[in-house]
Parts: C-alpha cells; sequence; structure tokens
C-alpha cells in the first residue's frame, strides 16, 4: 500500500512515512485543539482569562467556574429535561420504525412503493421550512413550553424507517412462514422473531437519535420559554447572553464542557456501533 | 403497524410543509387566529423581491453553502484516502478524534469558537502571530464573518463526510489498484482514474448531504452573530425564524421558509443532474 503513495525505494518509503506522520498529528491536533481549549479555559481564573498574549494552560484545577455555571442557568434540571426529551424521542422513534420498517420490508400491499418513496421525500426537508406551522400545531394542541410539544413531531422519522426496513428486509422470508403456518400474527411475528434479530441496527439508531435531539436547538427554542423548561443546550445558549464577557469565559465553557459530556461519553463507548452504522447506512438521525 | 409512523410524518411534516406554502399565500400575524388570514396572492413573495436583507440572506446562504461544500469535498476526501491508505499505526484514533466534533452541540461548538476567534485573547490571531502574520477581526469583520462560520462548520462535520468517504473507498475492490500497479500506473493515475470514478456516487451523496446541512444553517449564526455585522452573516433560515417569532409576520416568513425550499430543491436537482454519470446510472 505503501508503494502506492511513495517511491518504491526504501528511502522513499521511509520519507512517505515521515509525511504521513505530520499530516497525522497536523490532522489530530486541529481537531482536538478547539476541544482543548474548551476545556482548559473552564479552569481559568478571570485573571488568566484576561492576560496577555492569551495563557494556554489553567495553573490549577478550579471549579468555581462549574458551580457558577450551575448556580447562572438550571443546568440540573435542564439536564433532566434533555434526557427526558432525547430519550423519549428515541424510544418513540425505535417503535414507530420498527413496525414501519418491518410493513414494508416484509408485507405486500398496493402503493407499498409509492408510499414508501413519499417517507423517504420527507427524510430531508430542512425543519425550519415546517417551523411556522409547526408551532401553531404544538400551539393548538396546548403543548407549548412542554417536553412533550419538543418531542411529539418527532416521534417517527422517515431515517429510522428507512433503516429498520433495511435490516429487516434482510431477515429470511422463511422464518416468517413457518411462524405464519403455526397461526402467529404479523404482531407476534414482528415482536417474537424479527424484534430480537435486530439488535445492531436498534444500538445504531438509538443513539443516533439520542445525539441528535440532544443537540438539537431550534425547535426546543422555539417550543420552550420558562427557566425551568429548558434543556441543557438551551441553557448553554442561555449561558451565553448572561456571562459574555470574556473574564466570564471560564463559566461559558464550564457550560460547554456540561453540555458535551453524555454525548462524548456515549460516543467513546460506542463508537463501532456509530460508525459501522453510518457507513452502512450514510446517513443520520 | 404502519400506521403510527405514517401517521406522525403525515402530521408533523406532511401537513406542515403544505401549510408553509398556504400561510406564504396570505398575510397573516403570528399572534392571531388563523381566521384572520388575509389572502394576498403571491404579494409576499414580490416583497421578498425588493426585501434587501431577505436578498442578502439568500446570497449568504449559498455563499456560506458553496464555500461549506467546496471545503468539505476534498477534505473528506483526502482525510478519507489517508485513513484508508495510511500504513501508520493508530488510524482508528485518528478516525474517532476527526469523527468527536460532530457529536457535540452546534451551539456549543460555535461558542468554542468565538472564543477561539476573539481578536485580542483567542489563540487564533496569537498562532498566526508567531508566523508573523498580521491579527484578523474574523467574526468582527464584514469581509471574514461568513468564511468564520464556514470554517467551523467544515471542522465540525468534516469526520462524518469521512466516514461516507471511507465506506465507500471499502467498496472498490483492490484488484483494480493490483491491475494498475501491474501496468505501471502512479499514485496519481490511480487516483484519477480509479478512485475517483468509482467514488462518484458516494461524492455526489456527500455533495447532497452537505448542501441540505448547509442551507439551513441557523445555530451558529443565532448564537454567535445575530446575522451582523452589517447583515454579513444573515442567512434565510436566521430570516425565517426572526421574522416569524421576533415580529410576528408569519406570511412573510412561510413565503422565506418556501424559497427555502425551492432553493434547496432546484440546487439538489442540479447538482444529481451535474455529476450524474454519463452513461445514465445515477
Amino acid at each position: 500500500m505503501i508503494s502506492q503513495l511513495g517511491g518504491r525505494s526504501s528511502s522513499g518509503r521511509r520519507l512517505a512515512l515521515a509525511w504521513q506522520t505530520v499530516g497525522y498529528v497536523l490532522v489530530a491536533a486541529i481537531m482536538l485543539f478547539p476541544l482543548f481549549w474548551m476545556v482548559a479555559s473552564s479552569f481559568k481564573t478571570a485573571q488568566q482569562l484576561q492576560a496577555l498574549p492569551p495563557v494556554w494552560l489553567p495553573t490549577q484545577l478550579d471549579f468555581s467556574a462549574y458551580e457558577r455555571a450551575f448556580s447562572t442557568v438550571p443546568f440540573a434540571r435542564s439536564f433532566l429535561n434533555s434526557f427526558v426529551i432525547a430519550g423519549g424521542t428515541t424510544l418513540g422513534i425505535l417503535v414507530t420504525s420498527i413496525m414501519a420498517g418491518y410493513v414494508f420490508a416484509k408485507l405486500r400491499f398496493r402503493g407499498r412503493e409509492v408510499l414508501f418513496g413519499l417517507v423517504l421525500a420527507t427524510m430531508f426537508l430542512p425543519p425550519i421550512v415546517m417551523l411556522v406551522p409547526l408551532f401553531r400545531i404544538v400551539q393548538a394542541l396546548g403543548l407549548t413550553d412542554t417536553l412533550a410539544g419538543v418531542m411529539l413531531p418527532n416521534l417517527a422519522n422517515a431515517f429510522g424507517i428507512f433503516l429498520m426496513r433495511q435490516f429487516v428486509a434482510g431477515i429470511p422470508d422463511e422464518v416468517l412462514e413457518s411462524a405464519r403456518i403455526d397461526g402467529a400474527s404479523e404482531w407476534t411475528n414482528l415482536w417474537r422473531i424479527v424484534f430480537p434479530l435486530l439488535g445492531p441496527a436498534i444500538a445504531a439508531l438509538a443513539v443516533f437519535a439520542f445525539t441528535f435531539h440532544w443537540n438539537s436547538f431550534l425547535w426546543p427554542l422555539t417550543v420552550l420559554q420558562s427557566p425551568d423548561s429548558q434543556t441543557v443546550v438551551l441553557a448553554l445558549n442561555r449561558l451565553v447572553s448572561y456571562t459574555s464577557a470574556i473574564k466570564f469565559q471560564n463559566v461559558v465553557m464550564a457550560g460547554a464542557v456540561i453540555s458535551v459530556l453524555p454525548n462524548v461519553i456515549l460516543f467513546l463507548f460506542l463508537q463501532r456501533s456509530f460508525i459501522t452504522g453510518i457507513s452502512q447506512t450514510g446517513l443520520k438521525g | 403497524m404502519l400506521s403510527p409512523g405514517i401517521g406522525l410524518l403525515g402530521v408533523f411534516v406532511l401537513l406542515p410543509i403544505l401549510l408553509t406554502a398556504w400561510i406564504s399565500l396570505h398575510s397573516w400575524s403570528m399572534y392571531t387566529p388563523l381566521s384572520d388570514m388575509t389572502f394576498v396572492g403571491l404579494e409576499n413573495y414580490r416583497g421578498l423581491l425588493a426585501d434587501r436583507t431577505f436578498m442578502r440572506s439568500l446570497t449568504n446562504t449559498l455563499l456560506y453553502s458553496g464555500l461549506s461544500i467546496g471545503l468539505i469535498l476534498p477534505l473528506a476526501f483526502l482525510v478519507g484516502q489517508f485513513l484508508y491508505r495510511s500504513a501508520l499505526r493508530g488510524k482508528g484514533a485518528l478516525r474517532a478524534v476527526v469523527f468527536l466534533p460532530y457529536m457535540i452541540p452546534t451551539i456549543a461548538v460555535a461558542i468554542i469558537w468565538g472564543y477561539l476567534y476573539a481578536p485580542l485573547y483567542g489563540p487564533l490571531n496569537q498562532i498566526l502571530g508567531w508566523f508573523g502574520l498580521p491579527p484578523q477581526a474574523w467574526l468582527g469583520s464584514v469581509n471574514q464573518a461568513m468564511f468564520s462560520l464556514v470554517i467551523f462548520n467544515v471542522w465540525q462535520t468534516l469526520g462524518y463526510y469521512t466516514i461516507l468517504v471511507l465506506a465507500g473507498l471499502t467498496q472498490i475492490p483492490t484488484v483494480y489498484y493490483e491491475a494498475a500497479v501491474i501496468d505501471g500506473a502512479n499514485g496519481w493515475q490511480q487516483v484519477w482514474r480509479i478512485t475517483l470514478p468509482l467514488l462518484r456516487r458516494t461524492l455526489l451523496f456527500v455533495v447532497i448531504i452537505a448542501m441540505i446541512n448547509s442551507v439551513q444553517v441557523f445555530d451558529p449564526v443565532y448564537v454567535l452573530t445575530q446575522g451582523g455585522p452589517a447583515s454579513a452573516t444573515t442567512v434565510l433560515s436566521y430570516q425565517v425564524y426572526k421574522n416569524a417569532f421576533e415580529f410576528g409576520l408569519a406570511g412573510k416568513a412561510s413565503s422565506m421558509a418556501f424559497v427555502l425550499f425551492l432553493v434547496l430543491v432546484v440546487a439538489v436537482a442540479a447538482v444529481i443532474r451535474l455529476l450524474r454519470d454519463p452513461s445514465g446510472e445515477p
């Protein structure tokens, strides 16, 4: 493989490896530097933040910025809200996607392909295009400023249906046929036979949906108003507007660390299921 | 079993998009009941043509999307190719590191980069100084603000597109390269003659997804620039949000949203047409 990149001689190979090492380090540094700056800044003191030239490393582990972040905005409460919203939405997406995916993959009926095409077409519609009517619908249902109002429009999604259909289609028909002959309903088939085989697909869809809805900003911003109903991302946004002066950078960065942490932890544990999920389907939550 | 999924998509995706089109033909304040809507035909759209802020947001959105895709496509290819081919150890770690920013809320990314860009206390100007380069105004400059937003968009999403490229690269049978080596093809020829043509579908997919994602950019504008300085970074989504929820102009906001939708449809269709394989394969 090396010979494809560099020369054929061993000195050429060594040169190629050296260049690759430089590239590796450069890319890693660029990707990690902003995250390093976030963490480092959250521990700096007000003096260090206002020093010139900028100080790169804090001298002590000062957690006071974290306390300050928690006392400025209701982070603890917003954490709970975000978990309810991201968790509830994910659960809803899983249930609706598995059921619809099963139908599209295994049951034959008139207009199936047209309907599936229609579902796929909704996959890439930017939420902003639907924002105004969606807000009025949620308002008409009396769900503004509620977590349910944030979750409800997102409980089904085309990507999830697509992903589950792909996975269910891979399950041999014979398995289902023999169960049908034994008198099993489609409902039993789905939950007794198909569902236990969907492990990897469920894991992939769950992490995607969870991070996507944990990170989401525009829709929660539109629906939620009162301080007690904020999500973590909304709380972070509020934190910035309260404390934008440079000497409070540590507080804002502490807030950023807090908001980032669950996803980073999730990613470190489930990295493989994430990346193979994208490779296989090419898509996101 | 189909009804929950289809029903929800119908009520919360299809119905709203039809309503957006319908509302865009009306004059209506967000704060009044639906019955107060008055039909005005294409008046809202005509108004948009004369609205300089809107026109600016339209060109800004196109600029943002164009620059983002223009940077993402070659970089994702380069990093993907590197991760696929390099003989270095620790490629898995690099793949994870490159992907990591994609996991983080865009609001957090925007905030972090806002501090990196800080003219006086930020590290970026300090680093420029090491190379003898003058400090830049970044987000504070009318000319640089948009590009500054593009940079961290690329930083955040590159990992995702790299994984797509990587998946595409692993689909190319290695025998092609082996045969090319026997025929004396060098590295560049292999990239031009084998990799790029066979990666066409993947790259088309990357462009389309990048387009869909960048055309609806909202978060960084809302949290960092509010469209400034001097509407240098105002974008369509931001104008839709502002008109609807700050000015209450639901009709106008809906016409803007529908323009955004049309821009996206036209752009996606154009890209599919342009990048389609001459042999007719999509």
